[in-house]
């Protein structure tokens, strides 16, 4: 089996987070980040229990195919999500022929980005894990460069200042829509070199940092208009301007557009993983059916982030599924 | 007639002769001296032009007509191999195929009535370009030496490096007709006994009738899939292949080519140069992050020019915007056009230079340079930022010479994505290319190392250039990047 660091492990799945934070939707406040925080430590202690799961010699391949279907389906339809969130965000980002030309604008940047995700689906998990580094590497640069020019046009103020509807409990399951790699935490944590649980502390260490950075940022500069303000996140990339006479939000393009293909490759990764050892016979064409299936599932979803939903399919994948195992497992011996 | 590679030396001169004869289809370079020594009827069988003649008289021609009476050929041949010394390469050959090669490799080859097999003397003495200074890879403090044609004398100059019995030196021949001598170098304490096991097995699945240059072997030593950017190296200078193999790469010599092929190669590899060490690293540094730039210059400039011109104008500072609307205001095709063109242009008088003599060449240069670059400014056909532009994005590309075919490949794939769909194309384009380097692996030896698969110590001769004490104390080799 291809075995990858802890480093690697971790930009795959907080590039998955990122996107899903760029094309975040709804007001955000201090509350929301505090909600945020919170959802990410009840999502770490939920996923202890897969810790223990793959520590003590468990394996995504043993587990069934029941349970190996009902993680293909959470994939598949998480796939669905991040399609529907690049179409929702593209909206207020420039990308040619897109805005221009409707739906098929629309299915031409999927289609381009899932040609992109096949190929590097194709190429392997060790290829792609490597390439994950990278692109989150450059993907910081540029996110600093826009975290910085933000802290340049920023109002202090503006965090006692914004405030959300939203109550706590809302802003916790806003936190796990944030949280669209943990699918893929799910599948790749057993690929990981080392100790599983300093693996997944790392990776949770990595969220809360980008969550902060991002969330924050996006308050101090965007806070002012944040009643009116659709996309938080990119709205803020959009102000933050370090120079008087040019703009630099095409820079903030170019991160959105790598960490999409990234996201969405990784996720078909995970998800063609997963279809493999449900159905072995099917090698051909997997990958793209795959990508096929989640363009289809992304027009059910409106990209909306409020919802229980996401806190009860994480809670069922992340906890639930694996306490299961872990009793099973218990009851054999 | 019957495969000559199966047939042996039988002891009967004359048959030998004509078997010859009939093999070598009376070719005129192969030279047959029929004589008689020691009361033994002979022949020396050599072939013409590969061959000291000095060497030979001195050395072959004179002790051996003066042998004393011998009993029969094999007193004869007893007496040749153990009381003088005419060569210090004295292969025997008991087949024909053995028999052929020497005697093409510039050995002289003594036959005797009643012996079934042939002495062989190395005399070897053909013209030779002698060593000069190499053409593809610039150096100012280090050696002027680069590779020759001739293997041994590669070798010799490999040998005069690394003084140490660790370095082995593996001869040995492939090619069906050409039968090109090969030689695969390694320090024995250093390579990692998987890599040479590997490339060995690599080697033996060569079945090629001729090798003529590292390009007919270097697929067989790469992985196969679809590469952008290859993961053996090649060089000219002996200087640069001995430090590789000190750091447990093998080298692969090839007769006749005055290359050297590299395994494995990285690509943070392609940004060093012999120099780096010779400066002082402060000054090492700051070069290589030049070439790291020029790099992405010589790639993306073209491209994201293009994007910014038509998509992206709010990148651009007003001044910048109006001088660029001016100048493209003027001419006739759209920039991605105009920019196809440019580069397109410069790829065929850039190959044309390459190809004609170079009488020829010079004045290909005057008339690209001063005529057409002159006159299609001037006529307004170009305008004079987009061929700015290309300019720099050409130059910014000498400084990676080893990468320029690739990189001419990605600047015009870029520039097609970027003036199609502005920066996200050149970013999706961009993820393409990431997720294909990263996925170039040769023997386990990830090409994109030490940067991912990350490794700390690696990046004290990538991301800078640390001093030697430092370097030293560290004894790299590039086992350590194995995955």
């Amino acid at each position: 089996m291809d075995k990858i660091t802890k480093n690697q492990f971790s930009a795959m799945i907080l590039i998955t987070d990122a996107f899903s934070l760029f094309c975040f939707r709804g007001q955000i406040s201090i509350k929301s980040l505090i909600g945020f925080l919170c959802g990410i430590a009840i999502q770490f202690l939920m996923s202890l229990p897969l810790v223990k799961f793959y520590s003590t010699g468990g394996n995504i391949e043993n587990v069934g195919k029941i349970i190996q279907t009902v993680y293909f389906i959470y994939l598949l339809l998480w796939g669905g999500v991040l399609f529907s969130m690049l179409w929702k965000a593209s909206d207020v980002i420039y990308i040619p022929y897109e805005n221009s030309n409707g739906i098929w604008g629309k299915l031409l940047i999927a289609g381009m980005i899932a040609v992109v995700c096949l190929y590097a689906s194709s190429t392997g998990i060790k290829a792609v894990s490597r390439s994950a580094v990278i692109a989150v590497g450059a993907g910081m640069v540029s996110l600093l460069v826009v975290v910085i020019s933000a802290l340049f046009n920023s109002d202090w103020d503006n965090i006692q200042n914004t405030r959300t509807t939203e109550s706590f409990l809302t802003e916790i399951s806003r936190g796990f829509f944030i949280s669209g790699g943990l699918g893929n935490f799910v599948v790749f944590l057993g690929f990981t070199k080392g100790k599983y649980i300093q693996n997944t502390i790392y990776y949770f260490f990595g969220k809360l940092i980008l969550t902060v950075a991002v969330v924050l940022s996006s308050i101090l500069v965007a806070g002012g208009i944040m009643q009116i303000t659709e996309f938080p996140v990119v709205t803020a990339a959009q102000l933050s301007q370090p120079f008087p006479v040019q703009r630099i939000d095409s820079l903030f393009l170019i991160i959105f557009a790598v960490f999409a293909v990234f996201a969405i490759g990784i996720q078909s990764l995970a998800t063609a993983e997963l279809l493999k050892k449900i159905i072995p016979k099917f090698r051909y064409l997997r990958t793209t059916s795959v990508l096929i299936l989640m363009i289809g599932s992304a027009f059910l979803f409106s990209g909306e982030n409020n919802g229980i939903i996401y806190i009860i399919a994480t809670g069922i994948m992340l906890f639930v599924i694996p306490c299961v195992m872990l009793l099973k497992r218990g009851t054999a011996r | 007639m019957q495969n000559y590679k199966e047939l042996t030396i039988i002891p009967d001169l004359k048959t030998n002769i004509r078997k010859i004869k009939e093999i070598s289809g009376n070719s005129s370079d192969v030279m047959i001296n029929e004589f008689v020594t020691g009361n033994i009827k002979c022949a020396l069988i050599c072939c013409e032009g590969m061959l000291s003649t000095a060497t030979i008289t001195e050395l072959i021609l004179e002790p051996i007509v003066n042998i004393e009476k011998q009993k029969d050929s094999h007193e004869l041949f007893h007496y040749i191999q153990n009381f003088t010394l005419m060569s210090t390469d004295r292969p025997v050959a008991t087949e024909y195929d053995t028999l052929f090669r020497l005697i093409h490799s510039g050995f002289a080859v003594l036959v005797a009535d009643g012996m079934n097999k042939a002495l062989a003397f190395g005399v070897q003495g053909y013209a030779v370009r002698s060593i000069s200074e190499p053409s593809s890879e610039g150096n100012i403090m280090g050696s002027h030496e680069g590779f020759v044609e001739v293997v041994r004398t590669n070798m010799s100059l490999i040998r005069r490096r690394i003084k140490s019995p660790e370095l082995v030196m593996e001869l040995f021949t492939k090619g069906d007709k050409s039968r090109t001598d090969l030689c695969l170098c390694y320090m024995k304490d250093r390579v990692p006994p998987e890599l040479l096991k590997k490339i060995h097995n690599s080697l033996d699945n060569i079945k090629l009738e001729s090798i003529l240059s590292t390009g007919y072997i270097r697929p067989f030593v790469e992985n196969g899939n679809f590469e952008l950017f290859s993961s053996t190296g090649t060089t000219e200078r002996p200087d640069v292949l001995c430090s590789k193999l000190i750091e447990g790469r093998i080298g692969l010599l090839i007769d006749g080519v005055p290359f050297s092929i590299i395994i494995p190669k990285l690509f943070c590899e392609s940004f060093q140069t012999l120099d780096d060490y010779a400066f002082k690293p402060y000054y090492a540094t700051f070069i290589r992050w030049i070439k790291y730039l020029g790099f992405l210059i010589s790639i993306l400039l073209p491209a994201v020019y293009t994007a910014i011109v038509i998509y992206h104008p709010e990148l651009l500072n007003s001044t910048m915007l109006m001088l660029l609307v001016e100048a493209e205001q003027q001419a006739p095709l759209s920039i991605l056009t105009e920019s196809l063109f440019v580069l397109l242009m410069y790829e065929i008088i850039r190959e044309a230079g390459i190809r004609l003599p170079k009488a020829v060449g010079g004045a290909v240069s005057i008339v690209s340079g001063l005529i057409i670059g002159d006159a299609a400014v001037d006529s307004g056909l170009i305008s004079t930022p987009l061929l700015t532009i290309t300019a720099l994005a050409v130059i910014s590309g000498f400084v990676v010479p080893e990468l320029n075919d690739t990189m001419v490949i990605l600047r015009i794939a870029f520039l097609v994505s970027g003036g199609i769909f502005g920066l996200f194309g050149i970013s999706i384009l961009a993820c393409a290319v990431l997720v294909n380097i990263c996925s170039t692996e040769d023997y386990g030896f990830p090409y994109t190392a030490p940067l991912s698969p990350f490794k700390s110590a690696g990046m004290d001769d990538t991301a800078i250039r640390a001093g030697f004490p430092e370097m030293q104390s560290r004894n790299f080799t590039v086992e350590e990047y194995q995955e």
